[in-house]
Protein backbone atom coordinates (compact mmCIF):
# COMPACT_ATOMS: atom_id res chain seq x y z
CA UNK A 1 0.00 0.00 0.00
CA UNK A 2 2.80 2.26 0.55
CA UNK A 3 4.79 1.76 -2.01
CA UNK A 4 1.36 2.66 -4.17
CA UNK A 5 1.78 6.25 -2.46
CA UNK A 6 5.59 6.85 -2.86
CA UNK A 7 6.40 10.68 -4.91
CA UNK A 8 8.27 10.82 -7.76
CA UNK A 9 12.57 11.25 -7.36
CA UNK A 10 12.26 14.77 -8.71
CA UNK A 11 9.56 15.47 -5.66
CA UNK A 12 12.48 13.86 -3.52
CA UNK A 13 15.24 16.28 -4.11
CA UNK A 14 13.11 19.07 -2.03
CA UNK A 15 14.02 19.93 1.33
CA UNK A 16 11.39 18.28 3.26
CA UNK A 17 10.75 20.10 6.50
CA UNK A 18 9.97 16.80 8.54
CA UNK A 19 11.79 15.34 11.47
CA UNK A 20 13.38 11.98 11.98
CA UNK A 21 10.34 10.13 13.13
CA UNK A 22 7.80 12.33 11.14
CA UNK A 23 7.54 10.48 8.00
CA UNK A 24 4.93 8.41 7.15
CA UNK A 25 7.30 4.95 7.39
CA UNK A 26 8.63 5.85 10.71
CA UNK A 27 5.10 6.40 12.16
CA UNK A 28 4.54 2.90 10.80
CA UNK A 29 7.01 1.29 12.89
CA UNK A 30 5.45 0.25 16.22
CA UNK A 31 6.47 1.34 19.80
CA UNK A 32 7.46 -1.20 21.83
CA UNK A 33 5.24 -2.56 24.49
CA UNK A 34 5.17 -1.30 28.15
CA UNK A 35 5.13 -3.26 30.83
CA UNK A 36 2.34 -3.01 33.51
CA UNK A 37 2.69 -4.02 36.79
CA UNK A 38 0.29 -6.27 38.27
CA UNK A 39 -1.02 -3.75 40.79
CA UNK A 40 -1.90 -1.80 37.55
CA UNK A 41 -3.39 -3.98 35.54
CA UNK A 42 -5.91 -4.68 38.49
CA UNK A 43 -6.38 -0.91 38.67
CA UNK A 44 -7.43 -0.59 34.62
CA UNK A 45 -10.11 -3.56 34.54
CA UNK A 46 -11.33 -2.33 37.96
CA UNK A 47 -11.91 1.28 36.02
CA UNK A 48 -13.23 -0.93 33.35
CA UNK A 49 -16.10 -2.73 35.03
CA UNK A 50 -16.94 0.17 36.77
CA UNK A 51 -17.28 2.16 33.86
CA UNK A 52 -19.15 -0.39 31.75
CA UNK A 53 -21.03 -0.97 34.80
CA UNK A 54 -22.33 2.46 35.20
CA UNK A 55 -22.75 2.68 31.43
CA UNK A 56 -25.29 -0.13 31.61
CA UNK A 57 -27.00 1.66 33.88
CA UNK A 58 -27.48 4.84 32.29
CA UNK A 59 -28.15 2.81 28.81
CA UNK A 60 -31.00 0.93 31.11
CA UNK A 61 -32.67 4.60 32.86
CA UNK A 62 -32.22 5.86 29.21
CA UNK A 63 -34.35 3.03 27.69
CA UNK A 64 -36.80 3.17 30.84
CA UNK A 65 -37.90 6.37 30.34
CA UNK A 66 -38.42 5.90 26.55
CA UNK A 67 -41.01 2.99 27.83
CA UNK A 68 -42.72 5.50 29.88
CA UNK B 1 14.15 18.34 24.99
CA UNK B 2 13.41 16.68 22.49
CA UNK B 3 12.88 12.93 23.48
CA UNK B 4 14.91 10.44 22.71
CA UNK B 5 14.11 8.22 19.33
CA UNK B 6 12.26 5.42 19.05
CA UNK B 7 15.01 3.67 18.35
CA UNK B 8 16.17 4.22 22.22
CA UNK B 9 12.40 2.55 23.57
CA UNK B 10 13.96 -0.76 21.52
CA UNK B 11 12.48 -0.15 18.05
CA UNK B 12 14.17 -1.05 14.94
CA UNK B 13 16.36 1.35 12.95
CA UNK B 14 15.42 1.09 9.27
CA UNK B 15 16.87 2.77 6.51
CA UNK B 16 15.74 6.19 4.94
CA UNK B 17 12.40 5.24 4.23
CA UNK B 18 10.41 6.06 0.63
CA UNK B 19 8.51 9.16 0.67
CA UNK B 20 4.83 9.69 0.39
CA UNK B 21 2.37 12.61 -0.84
CA UNK B 22 1.29 12.83 3.02
CA UNK B 23 4.71 13.13 3.48
CA UNK B 24 5.33 15.58 0.85
CA UNK B 25 2.22 17.75 2.22
CA UNK B 26 2.76 17.76 5.50
CA UNK B 27 6.37 19.01 4.77
CA UNK B 28 4.95 22.22 2.38
CA UNK B 29 3.06 23.14 5.81
CA UNK B 30 5.80 22.50 8.02
CA UNK B 31 7.99 24.59 5.62
CA UNK B 32 5.90 27.38 6.34
CA UNK B 33 6.08 27.27 9.95
CA UNK B 34 9.95 26.69 9.93
CA UNK B 35 9.70 30.22 7.89
CA UNK B 36 7.53 32.40 9.86
CA UNK B 37 9.74 30.63 12.66
CA UNK B 38 12.78 31.65 11.55
CA UNK B 39 11.93 35.07 10.11
CA UNK B 40 10.76 35.88 13.44
CA UNK B 41 6.92 36.66 12.30
CA UNK B 42 5.58 35.70 15.80
CA UNK B 43 1.88 36.31 14.61
CA UNK B 44 1.84 34.31 11.83
CA UNK B 45 3.56 32.15 13.43
CA UNK B 46 0.58 31.60 15.77
CA UNK B 47 -1.67 31.90 13.17
CA UNK B 48 -0.41 28.18 11.38
CA UNK B 49 0.48 26.74 14.55
CA UNK B 50 -3.65 27.24 15.58
CA UNK B 51 -5.96 24.67 14.94
CA UNK B 52 -6.33 21.40 16.70
CA UNK B 53 -6.97 23.39 20.48
CA UNK B 54 -9.78 25.80 19.41
CA UNK B 55 -11.58 23.24 17.06
CA UNK B 56 -11.27 20.95 20.06
CA UNK B 57 -12.65 23.16 22.29
CA UNK B 58 -15.52 25.17 19.91
CA UNK B 59 -16.46 21.17 18.32
CA UNK B 60 -16.57 20.60 22.29
CA UNK B 61 -19.79 23.43 22.19
CA UNK B 62 -21.74 21.22 20.15
CA UNK B 63 -25.23 20.85 19.69
CA UNK B 64 -26.36 18.66 22.83
CA UNK B 65 -23.76 20.29 24.76
CA UNK B 66 -25.12 23.84 23.84
CA UNK B 67 -29.16 22.55 24.42
CA UNK B 68 -27.60 20.88 27.54
CA UNK B 69 -26.33 24.52 28.93
CA UNK B 70 -29.89 26.24 28.02
CA UNK B 71 -31.85 23.41 29.81
CA UNK B 72 -29.86 24.83 32.79
CA UNK B 73 -30.24 28.00 32.38
CA UNK B 74 -34.25 27.30 31.99
CA UNK B 75 -34.13 25.13 34.95
CA UNK B 76 -32.58 26.95 37.26
CA UNK B 77 -31.91 30.19 35.95
CA UNK B 78 -28.52 32.37 36.38
CA UNK B 79 -26.37 30.52 39.52
CA UNK B 80 -24.16 27.98 40.33
CA UNK B 81 -23.77 26.48 36.70
CA UNK B 82 -22.50 29.36 35.17
CA UNK B 83 -19.23 29.45 36.82
CA UNK B 84 -19.52 25.78 36.67
CA UNK B 85 -18.87 25.93 33.34
CA UNK B 86 -16.05 27.56 33.56
CA UNK B 87 -14.57 25.24 35.93
CA UNK B 88 -15.14 22.18 33.54
CA UNK B 89 -13.42 24.28 30.52
CA UNK B 90 -10.31 24.39 33.04
CA UNK B 91 -10.35 20.77 33.51
CA UNK B 92 -10.95 20.34 29.63
CA UNK B 93 -7.54 22.88 28.61
CA UNK B 94 -5.45 20.16 31.30
CA UNK B 95 -6.41 17.07 29.61
CA UNK B 96 -6.65 18.42 25.98
CA UNK B 97 -2.90 20.10 26.47
CA UNK B 98 -1.69 16.32 27.30
CA UNK B 99 -3.60 15.55 24.24
CA UNK B 100 -1.72 17.65 21.98
CA UNK B 101 1.75 17.32 23.54
CA UNK B 102 1.41 13.58 23.26
CA UNK B 103 0.53 14.20 19.62
CA UNK B 104 3.74 16.69 18.80
CA UNK B 105 6.34 14.66 20.50
CA UNK B 106 5.01 11.08 19.35
CA UNK B 107 3.35 12.03 15.82
CA UNK B 108 1.32 9.66 16.33
CA UNK B 109 -2.56 9.49 17.74
CA UNK B 110 -4.20 8.32 20.74
CA UNK B 111 -5.81 5.22 19.47
CA UNK B 112 -2.10 3.76 17.96
CA UNK B 113 -0.11 4.58 20.91
CA UNK B 114 -2.97 3.20 23.12
CA UNK B 115 -3.02 -0.34 21.30
CA UNK B 116 0.63 -0.40 20.96
CA UNK B 117 1.77 0.43 24.28
CA UNK B 118 -0.89 -1.26 26.38
CA UNK B 119 -1.94 -4.06 23.81
CA UNK B 120 -4.67 -4.76 21.62
CA UNK B 121 -7.61 -5.61 24.54
CA UNK B 122 -7.25 -1.61 25.81
CA UNK B 123 -6.68 -0.40 22.33
CA UNK B 124 -9.91 -1.57 21.38
CA UNK B 125 -11.72 -0.90 24.16
CA UNK B 126 -10.72 2.66 23.63
CA UNK B 127 -11.63 2.56 20.32
CA UNK B 128 -15.29 1.22 21.02
CA UNK B 129 -15.79 3.53 23.32
CA UNK B 130 -15.28 5.91 21.34
CA UNK B 131 -17.38 4.84 18.60
CA UNK B 132 -20.31 4.19 21.25
CA UNK B 133 -20.19 7.55 22.30
CA UNK B 134 -19.61 9.01 18.87
CA UNK B 135 -22.32 7.91 17.24
CA UNK B 136 -24.62 8.70 20.18
CA UNK B 137 -23.21 12.43 20.29
CA UNK B 138 -23.16 12.90 16.48
CA UNK B 139 -27.06 11.59 16.26
CA UNK B 140 -27.43 14.32 19.28
CA UNK B 141 -25.50 17.27 16.72
CA UNK B 142 -28.06 16.19 14.15
CA UNK B 143 -31.01 17.18 16.53
CA UNK B 144 -29.49 20.08 17.02
CA UNK B 145 -29.20 20.80 13.29
CA UNK B 146 -33.25 19.76 13.36
CA UNK B 147 -34.23 21.88 16.14
CA UNK B 148 -32.30 25.01 14.87
CA UNK B 149 -33.77 24.24 11.19
CA UNK B 150 -37.38 23.38 12.43
CA UNK B 151 -37.52 27.02 13.87
CA UNK B 152 -37.41 28.10 10.13
CA UNK B 153 -39.91 25.49 9.56
CA UNK B 154 -37.21 22.98 7.37
CA UNK B 155 -37.80 19.17 8.06
CA UNK B 156 -35.30 16.66 9.26
CA UNK B 157 -34.50 15.49 5.88
CA UNK B 158 -33.03 18.60 5.17
CA UNK B 159 -31.07 18.68 8.25
CA UNK B 160 -29.83 15.46 7.72
CA UNK B 161 -28.85 16.35 4.42
CA UNK B 162 -27.00 19.52 5.21
CA UNK B 163 -24.92 17.56 7.99
CA UNK B 164 -23.48 14.68 5.46
CA UNK B 165 -23.05 17.29 2.54
CA UNK B 166 -20.78 19.22 4.62
CA UNK B 167 -18.70 15.99 5.97
CA UNK B 168 -18.35 15.27 2.15
CA UNK B 169 -17.49 19.15 1.10
CA UNK B 170 -15.19 19.09 3.92
CA UNK B 171 -13.09 16.34 3.50
CA UNK B 172 -12.92 17.16 -1.12
CA UNK B 173 -9.29 18.08 -1.25
CA UNK B 174 -6.85 15.82 0.48
CA UNK B 175 -5.28 18.46 2.73
CA UNK B 176 -5.23 18.67 6.62
CA UNK B 177 -4.51 22.19 6.12
CA UNK B 178 -7.74 23.57 4.14
CA UNK B 179 -9.89 20.91 6.47
CA UNK B 180 -8.82 22.43 9.02
CA UNK B 181 -9.56 25.86 7.99
CA UNK B 182 -12.61 25.14 6.88
CA UNK B 183 -14.39 24.33 9.88
CA UNK B 184 -12.38 27.01 12.13
CA UNK B 185 -13.99 29.42 9.89
CA UNK B 186 -17.04 27.95 10.50
CA UNK B 187 -16.49 27.62 14.23
CA UNK B 188 -15.95 31.23 14.59
CA UNK B 189 -19.80 31.24 14.71
CA UNK B 190 -20.18 29.32 17.75
CA UNK B 191 -19.99 33.05 19.06
CA UNK B 192 -23.49 33.92 18.01
CA UNK B 193 -24.73 32.58 21.44
CA UNK B 194 -23.34 36.03 22.43
CA UNK B 195 -25.72 38.43 20.46
CA UNK B 196 -28.60 35.63 21.60
CA UNK B 197 -27.18 35.81 25.49
CA UNK B 198 -27.32 39.94 25.15
CA UNK B 199 -30.49 40.65 23.21
CA UNK B 200 -32.17 38.00 25.92
CA UNK B 201 -31.91 41.38 28.76
CA UNK B 202 -29.93 39.35 31.69
CA UNK B 203 -30.30 40.43 34.94
CA UNK B 204 -26.11 41.26 34.81
CA UNK B 205 -25.80 41.82 38.21
CA UNK B 206 -26.94 38.16 38.81
CA UNK B 207 -24.39 36.82 36.21
CA UNK B 208 -22.14 38.82 38.55
CA UNK B 209 -23.20 37.57 41.62
CA UNK B 210 -22.98 34.09 39.90
CA UNK B 211 -19.55 33.95 39.29
CA UNK B 212 -18.25 35.43 42.48
CA UNK B 213 -20.17 32.83 44.60
CA UNK B 214 -20.91 30.00 42.58
CA UNK B 215 -24.84 30.43 43.77
CA UNK B 216 -27.63 30.16 44.31
CA UNK B 217 -27.50 26.57 44.60
CA UNK B 218 -29.85 24.48 42.37
CA UNK B 219 -32.64 23.60 44.54
CA UNK B 220 -35.21 20.83 42.97
CA UNK B 221 -34.88 17.14 41.94
CA UNK B 222 -31.56 15.49 43.50
CA UNK B 223 -31.64 13.20 40.16
CA UNK B 224 -32.33 16.21 37.89
CA UNK B 225 -29.34 18.18 39.26
CA UNK B 226 -27.04 14.86 38.73
CA UNK B 227 -28.06 14.59 35.55
CA UNK B 228 -27.20 18.36 34.75
CA UNK B 229 -23.98 18.33 36.82
CA UNK B 230 -23.01 15.05 34.65
CA UNK B 231 -24.04 16.50 31.54
CA UNK B 232 -22.17 19.68 31.28
CA UNK B 233 -19.02 17.95 32.32
CA UNK B 234 -19.49 15.57 29.40
CA UNK B 235 -20.16 18.93 27.42
CA UNK B 236 -16.66 20.17 28.33
CA UNK B 237 -14.40 17.28 28.08
CA UNK B 238 -15.11 13.90 26.53
CA UNK B 239 -13.06 10.92 24.60
CA UNK B 240 -13.80 12.47 20.99
CA UNK B 241 -11.78 15.10 22.29
CA UNK B 242 -8.22 13.28 23.39
CA UNK B 243 -8.72 11.46 20.40
CA UNK B 244 -9.13 14.15 18.46
CA UNK B 245 -6.69 16.91 19.32
CA UNK B 246 -3.77 13.61 19.40
CA UNK B 247 -4.61 12.92 16.01
CA UNK B 248 -4.94 15.99 14.77
CA UNK B 249 -1.87 17.65 16.47
CA UNK B 250 0.23 14.64 14.61
CA UNK B 251 -1.36 14.89 11.58
CA UNK B 252 -0.93 18.98 11.16
CA UNK B 253 3.05 17.97 11.76
CA UNK B 254 3.70 19.79 15.47
CA UNK B 255 6.66 19.18 16.69
CA UNK B 256 7.90 19.37 20.12
CA UNK B 257 9.01 23.26 19.38
CA UNK B 258 5.58 23.95 18.76
CA UNK B 259 4.22 23.12 22.30
CA UNK B 260 4.03 26.51 23.27
CA UNK B 261 2.04 28.01 20.80
CA UNK B 262 -0.25 24.47 21.14
CA UNK B 263 -0.71 25.64 24.41
CA UNK B 264 -1.79 28.93 23.55
CA UNK B 265 -4.32 27.12 21.07
CA UNK B 266 -6.00 24.83 23.38
CA UNK B 267 -6.42 27.82 26.57
CA UNK B 268 -7.87 30.34 23.76
CA UNK B 269 -10.35 27.96 22.67
CA UNK B 270 -11.19 26.77 26.27
CA UNK B 271 -11.67 30.19 27.22
CA UNK B 272 -13.79 30.83 23.89
CA UNK B 273 -15.62 27.65 24.75
CA UNK B 274 -16.30 28.63 28.06
CA UNK B 275 -17.31 32.27 26.97
CA UNK B 276 -19.71 31.12 24.39
CA UNK B 277 -21.22 28.36 26.41
CA UNK B 278 -21.89 30.75 29.18
CA UNK B 279 -23.68 32.92 26.24
CA UNK B 280 -26.11 29.51 25.74
CA UNK B 281 -27.03 29.22 29.67
CA UNK B 282 -27.77 33.00 30.21
CA UNK B 283 -29.77 33.00 27.05
CA UNK B 284 -31.40 29.86 28.05
CA UNK B 285 -31.90 31.94 31.80
CA UNK B 286 -34.12 34.07 29.99
CA UNK B 287 -36.97 30.93 30.04
CA UNK B 288 -36.22 30.05 33.81
CA UNK B 289 -39.68 32.12 35.07
CA UNK B 290 -41.94 30.84 31.96
CA UNK B 291 -42.04 27.30 32.45
CA UNK B 292 -38.79 26.54 30.99
CA UNK B 293 -37.85 23.44 32.63
CA UNK B 294 -40.57 21.91 30.88
CA UNK B 295 -39.41 22.62 27.66
CA UNK B 296 -38.64 19.35 25.64
CA UNK B 297 -36.83 20.21 22.30
CA UNK B 298 -39.24 19.11 19.42
CA UNK B 299 -42.06 17.72 21.68
CA UNK B 300 -42.58 20.95 22.92
CA UNK B 301 -41.59 24.31 21.69
CA UNK B 302 -38.05 24.25 21.46
CA UNK B 303 -35.75 26.76 22.73
CA UNK B 304 -35.62 28.67 19.93
CA UNK B 305 -39.32 29.05 19.74
CA UNK B 306 -39.45 29.55 23.42
CA UNK B 307 -36.65 32.14 23.27
CA UNK B 308 -38.92 34.08 20.52
CA UNK B 309 -41.73 33.74 22.53
CA UNK B 310 -40.12 35.09 25.41
CA UNK B 311 -37.00 37.37 24.72
CA UNK B 312 -38.31 38.45 20.80
CA UNK B 313 -37.64 36.95 17.31
CA UNK B 314 -33.73 38.47 17.20
CA UNK B 315 -32.90 36.21 19.73
CA UNK B 316 -34.92 33.53 18.62
CA UNK B 317 -33.43 33.26 15.24
CA UNK B 318 -29.88 33.83 16.61
CA UNK B 319 -30.28 30.97 18.89
CA UNK B 320 -31.48 28.77 16.41
CA UNK B 321 -28.78 29.49 13.71
CA UNK B 322 -25.91 29.43 16.59
CA UNK B 323 -27.35 25.61 17.24
CA UNK B 324 -27.04 24.57 13.33
CA UNK B 325 -23.68 25.78 13.45
CA UNK B 326 -23.25 24.37 17.04
CA UNK B 327 -23.84 21.45 16.06
CA UNK B 328 -22.50 21.34 11.95
CA UNK B 329 -18.86 22.13 13.56
CA UNK B 330 -18.88 18.94 15.75
CA UNK B 331 -20.39 16.57 13.24
CA UNK B 332 -17.25 17.06 11.07
CA UNK B 333 -14.62 17.34 14.31
CA UNK B 334 -16.54 14.33 15.81
CA UNK B 335 -16.26 12.39 12.56
CA UNK B 336 -12.44 13.28 11.90
CA UNK B 337 -11.76 11.39 15.56
CA UNK B 338 -13.85 8.35 14.36
CA UNK B 339 -11.88 8.68 11.10
CA UNK B 340 -8.25 9.06 13.30
CA UNK B 341 -9.51 6.39 15.27
CA UNK B 342 -10.28 3.73 12.85
CA UNK B 343 -7.23 4.64 10.97
CA UNK B 344 -5.14 3.82 14.23
CA UNK B 345 -6.37 0.96 15.48
CA UNK B 346 -6.68 -1.01 11.54
CA UNK B 347 -2.98 0.27 11.13
CA UNK B 348 -3.94 1.97 7.71
CA UNK B 349 -4.01 5.76 6.42
CA UNK B 350 -5.29 7.88 8.35
CA UNK B 351 -4.33 11.53 7.45
CA UNK B 352 -6.47 14.52 5.30
CA UNK B 353 -3.57 15.28 3.68
CA UNK B 354 -4.07 11.42 1.54
CA UNK B 355 -6.26 10.79 -1.10
CA UNK B 356 -9.24 9.32 -0.11
CA UNK B 357 -8.09 6.45 -2.55
CA UNK B 358 -5.26 5.98 -0.17
CA UNK B 359 -7.04 6.35 2.96
CA UNK B 360 -10.60 4.24 2.12
CA UNK B 361 -11.08 3.68 5.58
CA UNK B 362 -9.84 7.32 7.39
CA UNK B 363 -12.60 9.00 4.79
CA UNK B 364 -15.12 5.63 4.78
CA UNK B 365 -15.66 6.06 8.99
CA UNK B 366 -15.50 9.57 8.44
CA UNK B 367 -19.02 9.83 6.41
CA UNK B 368 -20.10 6.12 7.45
CA UNK B 369 -20.43 7.44 11.20
CA UNK B 370 -22.04 10.74 9.94
CA UNK B 371 -24.54 8.89 7.64
CA UNK B 372 -25.65 6.43 10.41
CA UNK B 373 -26.56 9.25 12.94
CA UNK B 374 -27.93 11.10 10.18
CA UNK B 375 -30.49 8.33 9.57
CA UNK B 376 -31.81 8.13 13.08
CA UNK B 377 -32.80 11.56 13.51
CA UNK B 378 -34.95 10.69 10.50
CA UNK B 379 -36.93 8.15 12.52
CA UNK B 380 -40.39 9.49 13.62
CA UNK B 381 -41.05 10.51 17.22
CA UNK B 382 -37.69 9.64 18.16
CA UNK B 383 -36.37 11.44 21.87
CA UNK B 384 -34.28 13.67 20.74
CA UNK B 385 -33.75 16.02 23.27
CA UNK B 386 -33.26 12.64 25.65
CA UNK B 387 -30.80 11.52 23.51
CA UNK B 388 -28.88 14.55 23.20
CA UNK B 389 -28.51 15.12 27.33
CA UNK B 390 -27.98 11.32 27.58
CA UNK B 391 -25.04 11.54 25.15
CA UNK B 392 -23.24 13.63 27.56
CA UNK B 393 -23.77 12.05 30.44
CA UNK B 394 -22.62 8.60 28.45
CA UNK B 395 -19.28 10.83 27.47
CA UNK B 396 -18.77 11.56 31.11
CA UNK B 397 -19.30 7.76 31.90
CA UNK B 398 -16.82 6.44 30.02
CA UNK B 399 -14.35 9.07 29.85
CA UNK B 400 -12.19 8.15 33.10
CA UNK B 401 -10.80 5.15 31.25
CA UNK B 402 -9.79 7.37 28.47
CA UNK B 403 -8.41 10.02 30.70
CA UNK B 404 -6.57 7.62 32.82
CA UNK B 405 -4.47 6.19 29.47
CA UNK B 406 -4.21 9.56 28.72
CA UNK B 407 -2.19 10.34 31.49
CA UNK B 408 -0.16 7.34 31.23
CA UNK B 409 1.06 8.70 27.69
CA UNK B 410 1.55 11.58 29.13
CA UNK B 411 4.06 10.41 31.83
CA UNK B 412 6.22 7.53 29.44
CA UNK B 413 9.39 8.66 29.22
CA UNK B 414 10.18 6.56 26.95
CA UNK B 415 7.58 8.16 23.79
CA UNK B 416 8.16 11.81 25.74
CA UNK B 417 11.22 12.02 27.22
CA UNK B 418 11.82 15.35 28.91
CA UNK B 419 8.27 16.29 27.59
CA UNK B 420 6.56 14.38 30.41
CA UNK B 421 3.96 15.65 32.94
CA UNK B 422 5.58 18.03 36.08
CA UNK B 423 3.86 16.28 38.89
CA UNK B 424 1.33 19.62 39.48
CA UNK B 425 -0.08 18.40 36.34
CA UNK B 426 -0.46 14.93 37.18
CA UNK B 427 -2.06 15.84 40.49
CA UNK B 428 -4.52 18.34 38.49
CA UNK B 429 -5.08 15.33 36.00
CA UNK B 430 -5.92 12.70 38.92
CA UNK B 431 -8.17 14.76 40.69
CA UNK B 432 -9.96 15.74 37.37
CA UNK B 433 -10.38 11.55 36.77
CA UNK B 434 -11.97 11.40 40.22
CA UNK B 435 -13.80 14.13 40.07
CA UNK B 436 -15.91 12.93 36.68
CA UNK B 437 -15.90 9.18 38.11
CA UNK B 438 -17.91 10.16 40.73
CA UNK B 439 -20.38 12.55 39.02
CA UNK B 440 -20.52 10.27 36.38
CA UNK B 441 -21.40 7.25 38.72
CA UNK B 442 -23.77 9.31 41.13
CA UNK B 443 -25.81 10.06 38.46
CA UNK B 444 -25.81 6.31 36.96
CA UNK B 445 -26.68 4.51 40.06
CA UNK B 446 -29.06 7.25 41.67
CA UNK B 447 -30.96 7.26 38.26
CA UNK B 448 -30.65 3.30 37.83
CA UNK B 449 -32.12 2.71 41.29
CA UNK B 450 -35.04 5.11 40.69
CA UNK B 451 -35.86 3.42 37.59
CA UNK B 452 -35.53 0.18 39.01
CA UNK B 453 -38.16 1.57 42.04
CA UNK B 454 -35.65 1.19 44.71
CA UNK B 455 -35.95 4.74 45.87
Amino acid sequence: MLHDDTISESQEDQDFYLEHDQFVIDKQRPVPRAHLSRRATVALWALRVFVVAVSAMVIYTFVTQIAH
Amino acid sequence: MKPPPLEAAGAVALPRPPLTHEDAKRSHDRRRVHRARTGGRRWHLLWLLVGPGILAMLGENDGPSMISYATTGATYGLGFFLPFIVLTFAMAVVCQEMSMRVGAVTHRGYGQLVLQRFGATWGWFAAGDLLFTNLVTLIAEFVAIRVGMAYFHLGAPLAAALGVVLVIFTLSGGRYWRWERIVLGMAVFNGLFIPAAILAKPHWGAVGHAFATFSPFPSGGFNTLLLLVASTIGATVTPWMIFFQQGASADKGMTPRDVRLGRVDTAVGGVLAAVFGCAALIAGAALAGHGGASIQGLAGAGFPAALRAVSGPAVGTIFALALIEAGAVAILTISASTGYAAGECIGVAHSFNNSPRRATLFYGANVGVALIAAAVILIPGAPLLSIALNANVLATVLLPVTLVFMIMLANDRHLMGDWVNRPAVNRIAVAIVGFISICGAAYGIDSFLQSTHVF
